[in-house]
């Protein structure tokens, strides 16, 4: 993890807000997206794994 | 007089430098200062705009935890949501996150003996609000969140808050976030263990757990079609960990070869509810990109580690690959993998030792890998799909909704030990305005 972000961070450029039109698409977004939502729930109690994509960690049973 | 002069003339050019700097440093600030302004203009929400989104999941398998790693695991999930978001003003909004879960399932009937009983139904409800605030300088985000959710053995409070930072040139930004959940049990054992003389109705006990999360994010432009975000997630757990009306049955030389499920009920093999230790930590790391590849073509990649200290580690990868059909349509493909180990506690049905402390033979803790492909489907068009009068508003008040966009989404989700789901799910999204159509 630490060495893809000392060489991401090295080769990273500034790029400006006009410069952006690709970054800013909506299928660019990094973050969590809400229909997506739904699966990381059921993945969440149906795998030992969770956490690290943005979905909930805790809260309620989900034992079903 | 030569040297006197020299150093009139030297003091003279310190003295312009110093205006000329200090005039420098206004114009910088003052520009710095309207990159702020415009920051926030960019960022700040102008329209409430709703969410409705739910989906329909079903699942099957043969390994519920209710009865021991063994029999059905078939059920059902309805789940409408609403995602409401207010703008109070240019830097401060609440957000509405509220929704249901209506669920069948066949596993959690066998808690007790009566076939369809009222253990195969339960409802959950749930809702959370989100207070955000974005300050100009030095360009942070805060949001203070606070909700709940109740379905009939758990009610299930948090709280949670976030920091973000973005610096100035907008290429990266830093987020902290922590949450804290507060679930309450009402404890409801097998019906075989519940004590001598217990009322059905009734719980045989309460309990509680909680999860507190801490998480670190940093994302990253690496080019004008590339950027990156890393994860790191902390979760503690403490308390009740195990499920009270999940059964372990032992290798005691009982023989139920051959019987079914509900025979294997009613049989004196020998059983405890699951057990586990009250407290668990759990460290998920997480990597994702997301590249451009051309006006056709986007690549989203994401990797997952996850280890914890009840042995269970695992591996996560997924791809999406957006192809843009339209600039307004946008078609997904997407595959899963997930591999993991067993946690420690976890033996199948009828092979745990009786003198064992901990113990579960929930295949959820097993060791698996697993796999989920499909397809989403997104409409966005530039002018809205459709604008019409918003509901329940007073006469005389142009209100309009304006429906933005739709999404579709299918998934098939298949276990190696059998247990396979799929899940369809849709995005509405809206925006409400007021006085005039956009």
């Amino acid at each position: 993890m630490a060495i893809v972000l000392s060489a991401s961070l090295s080769s990273c450029i500034s790029v400006q807000e006009y410069q952006k039109i690709y970054l800013n698409d909506e299928d660019m977004i990094l973050g969590l997206r809400r229909i997506e939502s739904f699966e990381i729930n059921f993945q969440t109690y149906r795998e030992g794994a969770l956490g690290a994509n943005g979905g909930k960690v805790g809260g309620g049973c989900g034992c079903n | 007089m030569w040297m006197q002069l020299n150093k009139s003339a030297f003091s003279l050019a310190m003295v312009l430098a110093s205006i000329m700097a200090m005039g420098q440093a206004a114009e910088d600030a003052k520009e710095r200062q309207e990159q702020d302004k415009q920051w926030l203009k960019k960022t700040a929400l102008t329209n409430v705009e709703v969410n409705i989104l739910g989906s329909y999941y079903s699942q099957d398998g043969n390994h519920s935890a209710v009865t021991g790693g063994t029999g059905t695991e078939e059920l059902t999930d309805i789940t409408p949501a609403v995602i409401v978001i207010i703008p109070l003003d240019s830097t401060r909004q609440l957000t509405f996150d509220g929704g249901a879960d209506i669920i069948t399932s066949a596993s959690t009937d066998n808690i007790d003996f009566n076939v369809s009983g009222d253990s195969r139904n339960d409802l959950r409800y749930h809702l959370n609000v989100t207070y955000t605030k974005r300050l100009a300088r030095p360009r942070l985000t805060y949001s203070l969140s606070a909700g709940f959710s109740k379905e009939y053995d758990v009610f299930a409070k948090s709280i949670g808050g976030s920091l973000t930072k973005e610096p100035r040139d907008g290429n990266s930004t830093f987020t902290l976030s922590g949450q804290a959940f507060f679930d309450a049990w009402k404890l409801y054992y097998p019906v075989e263990l519940r004590p001598p003389g217990s009322n059905d109705e009734d719980p045989q006990g309460n309990d509680n757990r909680n999860s507190y999360n801490f998480g670190l994010v940093y994302s990253q432009v690496l080019s004008k079609r590339l950027q990156v975000s890393f994860t790191a997630d902390v979760v503690l757990q403490d308390g009740l960990l195990g499920t009270p009306f999940h059964r372990v049955f032992f290798n005691d030389g009982v023989n139920v070869d051959g019987l079914s499920t509900v025979e294997i009920m009613r049989s004196n093999k020998l059983r405890i509810v699951e057990n586990l230790p009250r407290s668990r930590t759990r460290i998920p790391l997480g990597v994702k990109l997301n590249y451009y590849i051309s006006d056709l073509f986007v690549f989203r990649g994401t990797y997952r580690y996850y280890s914890d200290d009840f042995d269970v580690t695992g591996h996560t990868f997924s791809v999406d690959l957006p192809v843009k059909v339209t600039p307004f349509i946008s078609i997904t493909p997407f595959y899963r993998y997930h591999t993991q180990t067993a946690s420690r506690y976890f033996k199948p049905f009828g092979e745990h030792e009786i003198n064992t402390e901990f113990f579960t033979s929930d295949y959820d803790q097993s060791a698996f890998n697993s796999s989920k492909y499909g397809l989403g489907i997104r409409y966005s068009p530039l002018y809205d799909i459709g604008i019409f009068k918003t509901p329940f508003t007073k006469k005389g008040k142009n209100k309009f909704t304006h429906l933005k966009a739709i999404e579709l989404r299918y998934a098939y989700y298949d276990r190696s030990d059998g247990l396979n789901a799929s899940v369809i799910s849709f995005d509405l999204s809206f925006d409400l305005m007021t006085g005039k159509r956009r």
